[in-house]
C-alpha cells in the first residue's frame, strides 16, 4: 500500500483534481476541525520522525516551537534536496505537489502559522513550475489564502528557489538564504524553533515528512505507528541510484533491509556482478562492504551496523568501481560544497582532495593514507556543522573498510580500474 | 548566581555569559581568531575549542553560554591537539611570509603558532592562491593572509553600519571584498583594519615603514578632529608619529575611529609644518627670531590698546587648541583691555547650547554618548552626525540596529539606511517642521509634564502651527508629521542630536528645546572641531568668564579680574561675525587669531578677506600657512596636537587629557600667548599646562580643585569637582517668521560636511587627499540630469556672490533640489558664494542666498 506515491502512475497526477479524486485534502477537512494542539500529539503518538536525514522527532520539534510564545511563526518545506545520490523528494515535488501542500497547510494549522515556505533546490525548475501552479490552485480551491476549506483559518505558502548551495539543505542555512543573506549556518542554540526565519519560531522539515502528515491524518496514528520499524514507523522513499537491474524511488516500510531493497526490490545487480560497496543514505553517510547489507534501513538500526540511514539514498557500486574515486569524487563535493566558515572543513575538504586525486593519479605516497585518516580526524567533530563531519568520515570509511584498493594505487602508482 | 567550573577552579557567574568570557574574566586564557568582545558571534575558527563534561564533541568557547554546574577544561592533550590542527589548517594555504608582513608583531596567528609549535609540514599540495587587492590608496588587502573570521565584515555591517565589504565566493575559494570592487568606496572608517586578526587587511600609510616591536611608546590621547574626542593611542618611534590605533572599550568611542582619526594624522609630520616665525617686511613675510616676532607682537598690540583703546583689539580663539591654550588667550586678551574675544563656536555651537542652558537649565548637553545606542527613539535635526561626528553617526545607526526610530529633518544621507523616516524641508524651514511636530506631540500627550513652569508658559504663547499647516507650509505630508509624533510621543528614551545649522539659529533652538522638554529627551550638539565645549568653557566668548561666569556680574568679573592682576572692562565685546564686521568698518584695528582660519571659514569669504585686510596688526599663530595666515603681519608658528600636553572638553562635555607623545622645537599655543602676556605685564608664570590647569582650577568655579590627576582619574564629567552656574535662565522670543517656509524655488545651494575633511589639517594630510582630493559638486542623479551634467563634467556654480568651477560629482544619497558644495579646499569653498545674516540672539551668521544658476562648462 502506497501512501507517499500513491496516484503516481497517473500521468496528471499533479493536478489537483485527480489528487481530490484520489482522495487527497480529506485529510486537511479532517484536521480543520481538529484543534492545534490534537494535531500536535496525533503526530507525537504517531512517531514521525524527520526524513531529512538526522531522524529527530517531528512532534518533538513541533512541541518546541508551539511552546514558543512568539508570533508570527514561520513554517518551511525544505526542499533543498541536493545531498549526491539523493532524488526521493522529487516525485513528490514534481508528480504529487498537493501531497506536499497538504500537510503543510495542517501543519500551519496546528502550529498556528500563516505562512509557509518551499525552499526549493534550484536545480528543480520543473518541480517549481509544478508547484507553483499546484499552489494557485490550492489557493482557488481554498485550501491556501485568508479563509482556508471557510473555517477562517490562514496559511499562505509561497516557493523560493535556492541557489545551488549543499549547504542551504542545512536548516539555518536554509532560513539565512530564504533572510537574502550567505548561506552559512547559524550558531545553535538558539534553535529554529525559537529563533528561526525573521528572529521568530519556524519550523523547518523536509518534503517527505510534511508528506506524511496526511497520512497520519488518514489511517490514525495508532495504524501509522504499526508500519515498518517500531522505533521510527511509516512509509519510507528509498531512492536506489548506481549499479542494480532497476533503479529508482521505492515507497517500503521504514526499516526495510538494504538486502532485501537491491536484490528483491531492485532486482539485484545489475549485469549479474557482484556487489562491491553501499553508501546507504547519501554521499556523507559511511559506506558499507557487502558483508554489512543485512542491515534494517531505518534511523535506530543503521548506526548499530556502522552508518547511517541519512536521506534513505542508497548508492550501489559492482565490482567494476574504482572506490578510491567514488572517495574523490566526494570529496570534490565537498570542498566545493563548504561554505568556508569554519577552518576545519574549508581547509580540510581541499586537503584531503588534493591527497585523494594524487592517489588517484599514481603520485600517492606511502604516508598518504596516514595524513588522510588524521586530517579527517581533525575535521570530524571539530567544525561548526555536519558538513565537515560528513566529508571526514567518507574517507575514514572508505579507508576502513576498503584500505587494501587505496594502498593498491600507491604501490602500483595508479588505479587499474581505469578504462 | 551560577556556578562553573574552569581548570577545576570554582567560578561564581552573576549572568549566563559565555564560557570565553567567564574564563577571560578570570584570568583563563582561551585562543581565539574569529571571536571579538564588540562583534556578533561566530564561531567559525574553531581555535577556541574546549572541553565540556556531558558534552561529546569539543565545544567553542565563545559560542557556548555557562550553565550552572558546568564543568569546562580549557587545556588538554586532546584541545592541543585540536588547536593545532586548526592552526595546520589555516597555514596551508597561508603564505609564510612574516619577514614581509606588516603585522608581524601583532599577529594572533603568529602567536598561536609558537604557542602550540610548529606542524610537521606535511602538506605537499599547492596553496590556493588569491590575488592582492593593492588599488586602494589606504586599505591594502592580502586575501592569501585572510582567515575567514569575517570579523571585519561583521565590524563593516553589524557596529559601523557601512555594509562596504563582504565575503564572496565560498568554501576554501572565500575571500573579503568590497562590494565596489578592489578600491573600496566606504566610509573609509578602518574599523575593519582594527579587528583583522592577521595581515589580511592593513594600513597602507605605515606600510614597510617598521616593526610593531620597534615601536618605542604608545601614548593614550584624544583624536585631533572633532568634538566627540574619541581616545586613541598614538605609537611613537624615534620621536616620530607612526600611527595612531583606537584600543577595544576604551573611552566615548569604545575603541572605534573615523577616517580622519585613524588616516588623517600625517599632517603632523608634513613638510609645509610652519618652522620660524614671520613677521612681514616690505609687504613680505620673512623669517625672523622668535624674540624679535614676540616683541613685535607686544609691542604693536600696546600701541594700538594706547592709541585706539583695548576695544580696537580682538582675539579669534582656536577650537583645535587646548583648553590651556584658549585659556590663556582669553586672558590676554582681556588683559589689552578688550571682550572682544570669540571663535569658531560662534557658528551654531556656543549660541544653541546657550539657547538650550536658557531653556532648560545649565548642563543640558552634556550627555554621555552611551545615550544614543540606548534610546528608543533618535531626532536628528539640522546636520549629517555620520559626516560631522562620525563616531556619533554610529552610534546613532547602533540604535536603529536595536530597534530605535531614528528621524532626520534636514540632509542627512549619512544615515540614509539607517533611519525610519527622513523629512526634507526647506534648509531654512526647519521650524516650520518642529513647530508641527511639537503640535502634534502635544495633542497625543494632551497636556505638558508640568515642572518648567516659565517654559511651559512660554509654550502656550508659541502659537504652533498644527502638523497640517505646518505641513502644508512646508509642501510635506501631514500624515508624515503626524506618524513621527506619534513615533516620538510613545518612546520612552528620546535622543535629540542637534547640528550646527539647528543650533545657531535662535527659533530651531529653542523649539529643539521645547521637544526636548516634552519628551523628556537628551540633547546631543554636534560638534565639529575638537575642542569648541572647551572655547565655551574657558571665557572665550564676549560676554562670559571662565567657567560659564556671566562679565554681566559684577561680583564674578571683580573677582576674577583680581586673580589675574587686571581690571576686566564690564562691556560685552564683539562677536565672531561683529568683530569682521567691525575690522571692515576700522572699528577693530588688531587682531589676534590663534589656530583658526577666518579668511577662509567663515562665510562671506571675500568680505571677510577684505576686512581682515583693513587691520592695521594681524597676528596668526598657526602650524600651517593658512589663507588668514598669508595676510598676517606676524605669524608664530605653534605645535600641533601630539606635540602638546593638554585638555579637550568635547561634545558630552567630557574633559580630557591630550599627552605630549613627540617633542620638536617649537613653542605650544598657550606658551607663545603667555611670551606675549609677559611682554604686556600680564601675570602668566606657566612653565607647563599643568601650571595653567592650576589656574584654571583657581579662577574657575566650574573646574574648581580639578587636577590632571583627576581627569586621568575619571572625574572628568561634567560639571567635574566645580559648581556650574545656576540662575541664568532666559526665553528668548520666537521670530515673527518662525513658522514659515520661504517661497524660494529651484536648486538650492547647501554646505557639505565631508566625511574625509574637516578643514585645515585635513587637507594637509596626504591619506585623507587621496581618498577625496578635489572639491566637488554633488548633485542628485535627477538634479544633474536635468541639467545635462554627468559624473565628471565640469559646472559653473553661480550665487549673488560669485562664481566657481567645479567638477561634478553625481551622489544617489542627495534628495531634492540641492546641490552641496564643500567648504574645504583653498579657492574652491562654498562661502565664497554666499552670504549671510546675523541671527539676533545667537549672533550666530545664518547662511543667506543659496540660490544658484549652474552651467556647464
Amino acid at each position: 500500500m502506497n501512501y507517499l506515491l500513491k496516484n503516481i502512475e497517473n500521468p496528471n497526477s499533479f493536478d489537483v483534481r485527480e489528487y481530490e479524486k484520489a482522495g487527497g485534502y480529506r485529510s486537511l477537512k479532517k484536521a480543520v476541525e481538529m484543534e492545534p494542539a490534537a494535531i500536535i500529539a496525533e503526530v507525537k503518538k504517531s512517531g514521525l520522525r524527520g526524513r531529512g536525514g538526522a531522524g529527530f522527532p517531528t512532534g518533538m520539534k513541533w512541541t518546541f516551537a508551539n511552546a514558543d510564545p512568539k508570533f508570527p511563526k514561520y513554517l518551511i518545506c525544505n526542499a533543498d534536496e541536493g545531498e549526491p545520490g539523493t532524488f526521493k523528494d522529487r516525485p513528490i515535488l514534481e508528480k504529487n505537489p498537493h501531497l506536499l501542500i497538504e500537510g503543510m497547510v495542517i501543519s500551519g494549522h496546528a502550529l498556528r502559522a500563516e505562512y509557509g515556505y518551499i525552499y526549493l533546490r534550484g536545480e528543480y525548475p520543473d518541480a517549481r513550475d509544478i508547484l507553483n501552479r499546484a499552489i494557485k490552485q490550492a489557493y482557488e480551491k481554498g485550501y491556501l489564502g485568508d479563509n482556508v476549506m471557510g473555517k477562517g483559518l490562514k496559511f499562505h505558502l509561497t516557493v523560493h528557489l535556492g541557489a545551488g548551495a549543499y549547504i542551504c539543505g542545512e536548516e539555518t542555512a536554509l532560513i539565512e538564504s530564504l533572510e537574502g543573506k550567505r548561506g552559512q549556518p547559524r550558531i545553535k542554540p538558539p534553535f529554529p524553533v525559537n529563533v528561526g526565519a525573521f528572529s521568530m519560531p519556524t519550523i523547518v522539515n523536509n518534503v517527505e515528512t510534511f508528506s506524511n502528515i496526511p497520512c497520519i491524518m488518514e489511517i490514525g496514528p495508532e495504524a501509522y505507528s504499526k508500519i515498518g520499524s517500531p522505533d521510527c514507523p511509516g512509509p519510507k522513499l528509498y531512492c536506489i541510484s548506481g549499479h542494480v537491474e532497476k533503479p529508482g524511488v521505492y515507497e517500503l516500510p521504514m526499516g526495510t533491509t538494504l538486502r532485501e531493497i537491491i536484490y528483491t526490490h531492485c532486482g539485484g545487480i545489475k549485469g549479474g556482478k557482484s556487489l562491491k560497496a553501499v553508501i546507504p543514505g547519501g554521499i556523507s553517510t559511511p559506506v558499507l562492504p557487502p558483508s554489512n547489507i543485512d542491515c534494517p534501513m531505518d534511523f535506530v538500526s543503521m548506526p548499530k551496523h556502522g552508518s547511517m540511514l541519512g536521506s534513505g539514498a542508497v548508492m550501489v557500486f559492482d565490482e567494476t568501481v574504482c572506490l578510491v574515486k567514488v572517495c574523490l569524487r566526494a570529496l570534490k563535493f565537498f570542498e566545493h560544497e563548504s561554505c568556508g566558515k569554519c577552518t576545519p572543513c574549508r581547509e580540510g575538504t581541499g586537503w584531503l582532495r588534493s591527497i585523494l586525486s594524487r592517489i588517484e593519479d599514481g603520485k600517492g605516497e606511502k604516508e598518504d593514507i596516514d595524513t588522510l585518516l588524521d586530517v579527517s580526524g581533525n575535521i570530524v567533530g571539530k567544525t561548526f556543522c555536519p558538513l565537515g563531519d560528513g566529508a571526514g568520515s567518507v574517507v575514514i570509511n572508505f579507508i576502513k573498510h576498503f584500505r587494501p584498493e587505496f594502498e593498491e594505487h600507491i604501490e602500483k602508482k595508479g588505479c587499474k580500474y581505469k578504462k | 548566581m551560577i556556578t562553573i567550573t574552569i581548570n577545576n577552579k570554582e567560578i561564581r557567574l552573576e549572568r549566563p555569559v559565555t564560557v570565553l568570557e567567564a574564563a577571560k574574566a578570570n584570568g583563563i586564557k582561551i585562543p581565539h581568531f574569529c571571536h571579538h568582545g564588540i562583534l556578533e558571534q561566530w564561531g567559525g575558527c574553531r581555535m577556541c575549542l574546549v572541553e565540556v563534561e556531558k558534552m561529546p564533541r569539543l565545544q567553542t568557547a565563545c559560542t557556548l553560554f555557562v550553565t550552572d554546574g558546568m564543568v569546562v577544561m580549557t587545556e588538554s592533550e586532546t584541545i592541543s591537539n585540536a588547536r593545532r590542527s586548526v592552526l595546520e589548517f589555516i597555514l596551508i594555504n597561508h603564505p609564510l611570509d612574516c619577514p614581509v608582513c606588516d603585522k608581524a608583531g601583532e599577529c594572533k596567528l603568529q602567536d598561536y603558532v609558537m604557542q602550540y609549535g610548529p606542524t610537521a609540514g606535511r602538506f605537499k599540495e599547492p596553496k590556493i592562491r588569491h590575488p592582492e587587492g593593492l588599488n586602494d590608496p589606504l586599505i591594502v588587502r592580502n586575501q592569501e593572509r585572510c582567515i575567514m573570521c569575517t570579523r571585519c565584515v561583521r565590524m563593516c555591517s553589524g557596529i559601523q553600519g557601512a555594509s562596504a565589504i563582504a565575503v564572496t565566493n565560498r568554501g576554501n575559494h572565500s575571500s573579503m571584498e568590497p562590494f565596489s570592487g578592489e578600491r573600496f568606496d566606504c566610509e573609509y572608517c578602518g574599523n575593519c583594519l582594527t579587528v583583522c586578526p592577521v595581515g589580511a587587511i592593513m594600513s597602507r600609510l605605515h606600510r614597510y615603514s617598521y616593526r610593531s616591536w620597534q615601536v618605542t611608546d604608545e601614548i593614550q590621547t584624544v583624536c585631533p578632529f572633532c568634538g566627540v574626542g574619541c581616545t586613541m593611542i598614538a605609537q611613537v618611534r624615534d620621536n616620530a608619529l607612526m600611527r595612531v590605533v583606537p584600543k577595544l572599550g576604551l573611552g566615548s568611542n569604545k575603541g572605534l575611529l573615523c577616517n580622519r582619526g585613524r588616516f588623517g594624522y600625517e599632517y603632523v609630520g608634513s613638510g609645509e609644518r610652519l618652522k620660524n616665525p614671520l613677521i612681514k617686511k616690505n609687504g613680505k613675510l620673512q623669517p625672523a627670531s622668535w624674540e624679535e616676532a614676540l616683541d613685535t607682537v607686544a609691542s604693536r598690540l600696546k600701541d594700538i590698546k594706547n592709541s585706539s583703546g583695548g576695544n580696537a583689539i580682538a582675539g579669534i580663539a582656536g577650537a583645535r587648541c587646548t583648553n590651556e591654550d584658549n585659556y590663556a588667550f582669553q586672558k590676554l586678551i582681556r588683559g589689552l583691555g578688550s571682550n572682544n574675544i570669540d571663535s569658531i563656536a560662534r557658528m551654531g555651537f556656543a549660541g544653541g547650547q546657550r539657547i538650550f542652558e536658557g531653556m532648560l537649565g545649565p548642563g543640558v548637553t552634556s550627555t554621555p554618548l552611551s545615550g544614543i545606542a540606548d534610546s528608543d527613539a533618535v531626532l536628528v535635526v539640522g546636520g549629517d552626525p555620520s559626516e560631522v561626528n562620525p563616531v556619533l553617526g554610529v552610534h546613532i545607526r547602533m540604535a536603529f540596529k536595536k530597534g530605535a526610530k531614528v528621524i532626520t529633518i534636514g540632509h542627512a544621507p549619512g544615515l540614509g539606511r539607517h533611519r525610519t523616516a527622513g523629512l526634507l524641508p526647506h534648509p531654512q524651514a526647519d521650524g516650520v517642521v518642529m513647530g508641527g511636530l511639537i503640535s502634534a506631540i502635544l495633542k497625543d500627550k494632551k497636556s505638558l509634564p508640568g515642572g518648567n513652569r516659565p517654559l511651559e508658559e512660554k509654550i502656550t504663547v508659541m502659537h504652533l502651527p498644527s502638523a497640517d499647516d505646518a505641513a502644508a507650509a512646508c509642501k510635506l505630508s501631514a500624515e508624515d508629521i503626524g506618524r513621527l509624533a506619534k513615533q516620538l510621543a510613545g518612546a520612552s528614551s528620546v535622543s535629540i542630536v542637534v547640528g550646527r545649522e539647528a543650533g545657531g539659529n535662535k527659533d530651531t533652538a529653542m523649539l529643539v528645546s521645547v521637544l526636548s522638554y516634552i519628551l523628556n529627551a537628551r540633547i546631543y550638539l554636534m560638534s565639529e572641531r575638537p575642542n569648541e565645549q572647551g572655547l565655551v568653557d574657558m571665557g572665550c566668548l564676549p560676554d562670559m568668564l571662565p567657567g560659564g561666569r556671566p562679565l554681566a556680574e559684577e561680583g564674578l568679573r571683580k573677582k576674577c579680574g583680581a586673580s589675574w592682576g587686571i581690571d576686566i572692562p564690564a562691556d560685552e565685546g564683539l562677536t565672531l561675525m561683529e568683530m569682521i564686521q567691525a575690522a571692515s568698518s576700522g572699528g577693530i584695528k588688531a587682531m589676534y587669531v590663534m589656530g583658526e582660519n577666518p579668511a577662509f571659514n567663515l562665510p562671506d569669504t571675500k568680505n571677510t578677506e577684505e576686512a581682515l585686510r583693513r587691520l592695521d596688526f594681524l597676528v596668526v599663530q598657526d602650524i600651517f600657512m593658512t589663507e588668514t595666515a598669508r595676510m598676517a603681519d606676524v605669524v608664530l608658528p605653534a605645535l600641533s596636537w601630539i606635540e602638546k600636553d593638554g585638555t579637550y572638553t568635547n561634545a558630552e562635555r567630557k574633559i580630557q587629557r591630550l599627552k605630549k607623545a613627540i617633542s620638536i622645537t617649537g613653542m605650544e599655543d598657550w606658551k607663545i600667548v603667555a611670551e606675549v602676556g609677559k611682554r604686556i605685564g600680564l601675570k602668566m608664570p606657566y612653565g607647563k599646562a599643568a601650571d595653567i590647569m592650576k589656574e584654571i582650577a583657581r579662577v574657575s568655579p566650574l573646574h574648581a580643585g580639578l587636577t590632571y590627576a583627576d581627569i586621568e582619574g575619571g572625574d572628568n564629567l561634567w560639571p567635574y569637582k566645580g559648581e556650574p552656574h545656576k540662575n541664568w535662565f532666559s526665553f528668548p522670543e520666537l521670530s515673527a517668521d518662525a513658522f514659515t517656509s520661504p517661497a524660494e524655488e529651484g536648486l538650492c545651494l547647501m554646505l557639505e560636511k565631508p566625511l574625509f575633511h574637516s578643514g585645515t589639517l585635513s587637507r594637509k594630510s596626504p591619506a585623507l587627499n587621496s581618498i577625496s582630493p578635489e572639491a566637488v559638486l554633488r548633485l542628485s542623479p535627477a538634479t544633474a540630469s536635468g541639467l545635462n551634467l554627468k559624473d565628471g563634467d565640469f559646472a559653473k556654480v553661480s550665487t549673488e556672490k560669485g562664481s566657481l568651477s567645479l567638477k561634478v560629482k553625481i551622489d544617489r544619497g542627495i534628495d531634492g533640489p540641492a546641490a552641496f558644495v564643500s567648504n574645504n579646499f583653498e579657492g574652491r569653498g562654498l562661502f565664497s558664494l554666499t552670504g549671510y545674516r546675523l541671527d539676533p540672539v545667537t549672533k550666530s551668521p545664518l547662511t543667506e542666498g543659496r540660490q544658484i544658476s549652474i552651467e556647464k562648462e
